[in-house]
């Protein structure tokens, strides 16, 4: 808790001083300031952009010795099947000023109508997933409301349509990409749909079982997609020689793409970086970056095996820090992330949000993970080579332990800068690794879990 | 001799009056061969970096002296000429090089009752009566007109 502290109180302390000392403000190309923060006098009243992704993935993942599978088996959102495929992003936005004489006032509207976890949990054909409006009328103050992504981990705050592979590292993808608890309580005996994972478990599932319609995706919420509603705080300020310092903070209802605040608390966050910047603009501008980031906030869960809803508060807590690298035709990343509470399960048991009393909870659990990365632009060539090694550790020290270790071998193409193909090959070793007897069955299904192929198109338009 | 002095007195005024009138971006005594306006009247951003490297293809094409080129923006377009315009250090290099920019006073007389104070326009740029009227003069004056 003191280091937690200490962390915060030098973020804030650095923000501070920062807002206070630098000089000026720059339209500087990174993550916080790519929306809402349009060119001076030069910002269209309505631009229409958006990005499709279409792809095709193959998981050589074997069953547990009953034949049944395990989400870490399966391809996303709907868990049936192992090779396949979809569209997980299909966009529309529009950003601009909404009256162009004032340079100060931008907006950035984004929907996805893509299959992937922010729609399909509930059922949604389409999604708002960025609505804000950015005020820029203080200096070293500017001021975004609405629904944005969080200021935080580079793979999260980053444009997914310039991500450089298919998949998200684990680290973030499980404590970062939140899923929420399901709302209602409900137990699971004898229920079908959605329910409270904390009474009991679905699957795992033989393939026949998925054909015949057993679902393990019981989540009724979207996922996070590194987003909340609330206000942020930011700027970034050149302070010579080409660096830039941005800094960031923001209030949110804690609930990702949702609008509501049901537990009547907030998320906080805490954002800052330094960049020395090498040239370019947008989301390639060249640099090297570096970051660190926080969030505290709580969440309201039901963990109790009975037929009564009595909800408690959890504490979910998050920090990272992290490098990035990219001047072509080199590009390199290495990001730590730590987790504490509220740790998604999910790897052995499908909707297994928290583990079983006996191993102690994922609610008040701790986890860590951290993953270095690199691409390199091949010269006078439109292809790129990439490469990823990335792990993460969850319920650190519990008797369910679980490490998960993924290398990432990938291509690219780029036909034009907003269309390429991207071609990843995944090699996973996922493990319980406590050694106590709380791996047994665990590891069961964890034995299986095999690599992965997938070939992506994105679009940009 | 009051008449002369009537007549010394016209004389200067009507000098005072002739050089105040004369537009600052007087052109028609321009030695060179080639003489461009280009015309800005677009919201559209990518237009204001279009004319900007019309411009400086243009510096680019002929040898120095040769070519003059004038901007005219009114309506939406005239934002290129805003001082807080993201493109204003390429507009002040042009006009280092020589190219002029005419601001529309009309315009900016509308601008100026939407946001409640008159916009701050980048220095080099010179308010001209009516944008319109300036490409006018220009074109009459044998300027090449071209609106990208």
């Amino acid at each position: 808790m003191g280091d937690k502290k200490q962390f915060k109180r030098a973020l804030i302390s650095a923000a501070c001083t920062l807002a206070f000392t630098a000089a000026g403000t720059t339209h500087a190309a990174n993550w916080l300031m790519l929306q809402g923060t349009e060119d001076p006098a030069a910002a269209s009243r309505a631009e229409v952009w958006g990005y499709v992704q279409a792809k095709y993935e193959k998981d050589y993942s074997e069953p547990n010795t009953t034949g049944g599978f395990v989400p870490p088996k399966l391809l996303g959102p709907e868990l049936d099947s192992q090779s396949g495929f979809n569209i997980p992003r299909a966009t529309i936005g529009i950003r601009g000023t909404g009256f162009p004489l004032d340079s100060r006032v931008n907006y950035f509207a984004l929907l996805e109508m893509g299959n992937n976890g922010v729609t399909y949990p509930g059922g949604a054909f389409a999604k708002l997933i960025d609505a804000s409006v950015t005020l820029s009328y203080i200096p070293g103050a500017r001021v975004r409301a609405g629904l944005f992504k969080y200021p935080g981990a580079e793979e999260g705050l980053q444009a997914i349509h310039v991500f450089d592979y298919i998949n998200f590292s684990e680290a973030s993808n499980g404590l970062l990409l939140e899923r929420f608890p399901n709302k209602g309580f409900t137990s699971c005996t004898g229920v079908t749909t959605p329910c409270n994972a904390a009474t009991g478990n679905v699957g795992p599932y033989t393939e026949a079982q998925l054909q015949g319609g057993a679902s393990l995706n019981t989540l009724n919420t979207p996922t996070g997609a590194f987003r909340d509603v609330g206000v942020q705080v930011f700027d970034a300020f050149d302070v010579g020689n080409d660096w830039e310092v941005s800094y960031a903070a923001m209030i949110g209802n804690g609930n990702g793409v949702e609008f509501d605040n049901s537990d009547g608390e907030y998320d906080k966050y805490l954002y800052l970086s330094g960049e020395k910047k090498f040239g370019g603009k947008g989301a390639r501008a060249e640099g090297l970056k570096f970051f660190a980031w926080g969030q505290w906030g709580t969440r309201l869960l039901d963990l109790t095996n009975d037929s009564t809803a009595n909800a408690k508060s959890y504490n979910r807590n998050r920090a990272g820090l992290g490098v990035k690298y990219l001047a072509q035709p080199f590009r390199a990343t290495a990001e730590y992330i730590k987790a504490d509470g509220m740790i998604w399960e999910g790897p052995d048991k499908p909707n297994f949000y928290f583990t079983s009393t006996a191993n102690g909870n994922g609610a008040d659990a701790k986890a860590s993970g951290w993953y270095v990365e690199g691409g390199w632009y091949i010269p006078s060539t439109k292809f790129e080579l990439d490469a990823r090694f990335d792990t993460l550790t969850r319920n650190e020290n519990r008797n369910d332990q679980y490490t998960f270790d993924k290398w990432t071998v990938g291509a690219q193409y780029h036909f034009n800068p907003k269309t390429r193909v991207t071609l990843n090959y995944e090699i996973r070793d996922f493990e319980c690794d406590s050694g106590l007897a709380g791996c047994t069955v665990p590891n069961t299904n964890l034995e299986g879990v095999g690599n992965k192929v997938g070939l992506q198109l994105t679009m940009i338009y | 001799m009051f008449k002369y002095f009537q007549s010394a007195i016209l004389a200067i005024s009507s000098l005072f009056i002739l050089s105040t009138a004369t537009p600052a971006l007087s052109a028609d005594q321009s030695l060179a061969d080639y003489k461009y306006v280009l015309h800005i009247s677009d919201m559209d951003p990518s237009k204001q970096e279009l004319i900007l490297n019309n411009a400086k293809n243009l510096l680019d094409a002929y040898p120095p002296g040769q070519v003059e080129v004038e901007i005219v923006a009114y309506g939406p377009g005239l934002r290129l000429m805003f001082a807080e315009n993201v493109n204003a250090q390429r507009v002040d290099s042009l006009s280092q090089s020589g190219v002029k920019f005419a601001a529309c006073g009309n315009t900016l007389k509308g601008m100026a009752i939407q946001l409640g104070a008159e916009p701050k326009l980048n220095p080099v740029a010179t308010v001209v009566p009516g944008g319109i009227v300036r490409i006018g003069e220009l074109v009459k004056q044998g300027y090449i007109y071209i609106k990208p």
